[in-house]
């Protein structure tokens, strides 16, 4: 029972992480694979605000997932004045950078990892508890990126998308909406980060190194980018396969590769019969259709 | 009569070449003025130069006094400067209504936090937003196709799309870049009606065109470009009959 309560917890952690990543890369187009770092910041800001500083883990973890935010800002805003372009490259050092500094620094605990991390929510409600929550997060990050999407600001997002100069010729402005955009996606992967930290109570920096920035870009486009669902499908997938072939009764020394095989295997697949993903997003940017009604005066 | 766009002693060069020679212009409310030259006269670097797709190196820009050179482009447009493309810049995944919809100089749909803080407000913004881009397509004879993306229209549709969505900025200046290249039969009547109307209600309209036909019928006075400078201004007939300046257009 533990074992598949942990896994609802990594499924629900994924799934809030493809789909503020699917914000980021698919509706914004803000090409960036750092996202786990963000993971990392809020993981370590608020594991050690709480374990060091004593603060309440519901603080420490907010604090995780500003910190966070505001870390993404600081990386987006010098190199989207520039070009978008440079956010790849800005966002790649950024997170080589940080996990360096996390690896070498001892108040980190180094690459050995942050051990004794507080605990929250499992003492008082059980890991069932804790698992509601992180799957109420998930699900509260699904709607917030489907409300996002969906009205006044995905269209903005979808014209951005398309023609960033006929957009700032209108009075848009897109270096804010980006800026704004990679901030909100970050701080969710924050939040995401410290719920990891104060469930399982041990973090080590090559959890979010680039391995982990390939699974989560995975999830999002074998699930389908720029759709609500995919990035969900994806996430619950990507978790629960390789976790599913170890019910396969084989050594640890083939289950390691055949895992890898799957993943990459799958990848493959889906380049080559299915580009587009599981679900295929539309041509066309939808508003939400209560949304559209409601400045239609009919509701 | 104040004028609405002033443009003084404004000059750009792109290493060697020259777009801009200390260019003086100045824009007059209701009225509808034609940019005319042979091509890479400087009429649409000038749109570029005013709309800030690029910073000039020298001169000024106000519009209604207020400086508009040194602003980012969407800073101008927010002021009300409201511009058109030559290559038409739709946005083509969104339908031909949703194209309009981003046009506002104010929207407040694009800020996170007022989304999350005033949700009744944006709403509010948005519907109001709606009817005016409905009434807009109405103007333009688009209604029809409201629900249609943008990038399955026809060409001379296409163009009206594009004037729509500058519309949509009640602009008190508005650049019309080439509206009608392209554009045969009755998107004709109607750019020349649309227009006519927008200046009627007070806005400057300047209008590069090599339709010269549409220059003549529209303008209440053209303007001839070469090189980078303004040569001549006066009523667009006098300057179509001008044998000078008919050499440089064609260049013979």
């Amino acid at each position: 029972m533990d074992y598949l309560i942990t896994l609802a917890i990594m499924i629900g952690l994924s799934v809030a992480l493809a789909s503020s990543f699917n914000l980021i890369i698919g509706y914004a187009g803000l090409v960036s694979i750092a996202h786990p770092v963000f993971y990392a910041i809020g993981a370590y800001v608020s594991a050690l605000l709480a374990r060091d500083l004593g603060l309440p883990v519901p603080l420490a973890m907010l604090c995780g997932a500003l910190a966070a935010a505001a870390a993404s800002a600081a990386v987006a805003l010098p190199s989207l004045r520039v070009s978008g372009d440079y956010l790849l490259i800005a966002s790649i050092g950024f997170q080589l950078g940080v996990l360096e500094a996390i690896k070498n620094v001892s108040v980190t605990g180094g690459a050995g990892g942050l051990t004794n991390i507080p605990a929250f929510l499992v003492q008082d409600g059980g890991k069932g508890a804790y698992a509601a929550l992180v799957i109420a997060f998930a699900a509260l990050t699904v709607w917030l990126n489907w409300r996002i999407a969906h009205g006044p600001y995905g269209r903005a997002l979808s014209a951005m998308r398309d023609d960033e100069t006929a957009f700032a010729g209108l009075g848009r402005n897109a270096v804010a909406m980006k800026v704004a955009v990679f901030a909100f996606g970050s701080g969710i992967a924050g939040l995401a980060g410290a719920l990891y930290a104060h469930y399982f109570r041990f973090v080590t920096p090559e959890q979010f190194e680039i391995l982990q920035s390939a699974a989560l870009l995975t999830m999002v486009v074998v699930g389908g980018v720029r759709t609500t669902w995919g990035p969900v499908l994806g996430a619950v997938l990507l978790q629960a396969l390789p976790q599913a072939i170890t019910f396969v009764d084989l050594p640890p020394a083939i289950l390691g590769p055949l895992q890898g095989l799957l993943f990459t295997g799958l990848v493959l697949v889906f380049m080559v019969l299915r580009p587009q993903g599981l679900i295929a997003a539309g041509e066309a940017w939808q508003p939400a259709k209560k949304y559209s009604a409601k400045t239609r005066g009919e509701a | 009569m104040t004028p609405v766009l002033e443009i003084a002693g404004l000059d750009k060069r792109f290493g060697g070449i020259v777009v801009a020679d200390g260019i003086d212009l100045t824009l007059n409310p209701g009225r509808v003025v034609g940019l005319i030259g042979p091509n890479g006269a400087g009429k649409t670097s000038l749109f570029n130069l005013i709309s800030g797709v690029f910073p000039s190196d020298a001169g000024t820009i106000r519009l209604d006094g207020q400086r508009l050179d040194g602003l980012a482009m969407h800073r101008r447009a927010s002021l009300g400067l409201a511009r058109t493309w030559q290559n038409l810049r739709l946005f083509p995944s969104l339908s031909v209504l949703d194209n309009l919809m981003v046009g506002p100089r104010r929207y407040l749909g694009d800020r996170l936090l007022r989304l999350a803080l005033d949700p009744a407000g944006v709403r509010a913004q948005e519907a109001g937003t709606r009817r005016r881009a409905e009434e807009v397509l109405e103007r333009t004879r688009l209604s029809g196709v409201a629900a249609t993306p943008a990038a399955d229209l026809t060409f001379g549709q296409q163009k009206l799309v594009g004037v729509a969505r500058a519309l949509m900025n009640d602009a008190r200046c508005l650049l019309l870049d080439e509206p009608m290249a392209g554009v045969e039969g009755q998107a004709y009547e109607i750019m020349q009606q649309v227009v006519r109307e927008v200046a009627e209600g007070g806005v400057a309209v300047c209008v590069v065109e090599h339709n010269v036909a549409f220059i003549r019928d529209l303008c209440d006075e053209g303007v001839f470009m070469f090189a980078g400078k303004v040569l001549a201004r006066g009523p667009v007939a006098d300057l179509i009959a001008d044998p000078r300046l008919t050499e440089l257009y064609f260049g013979t």
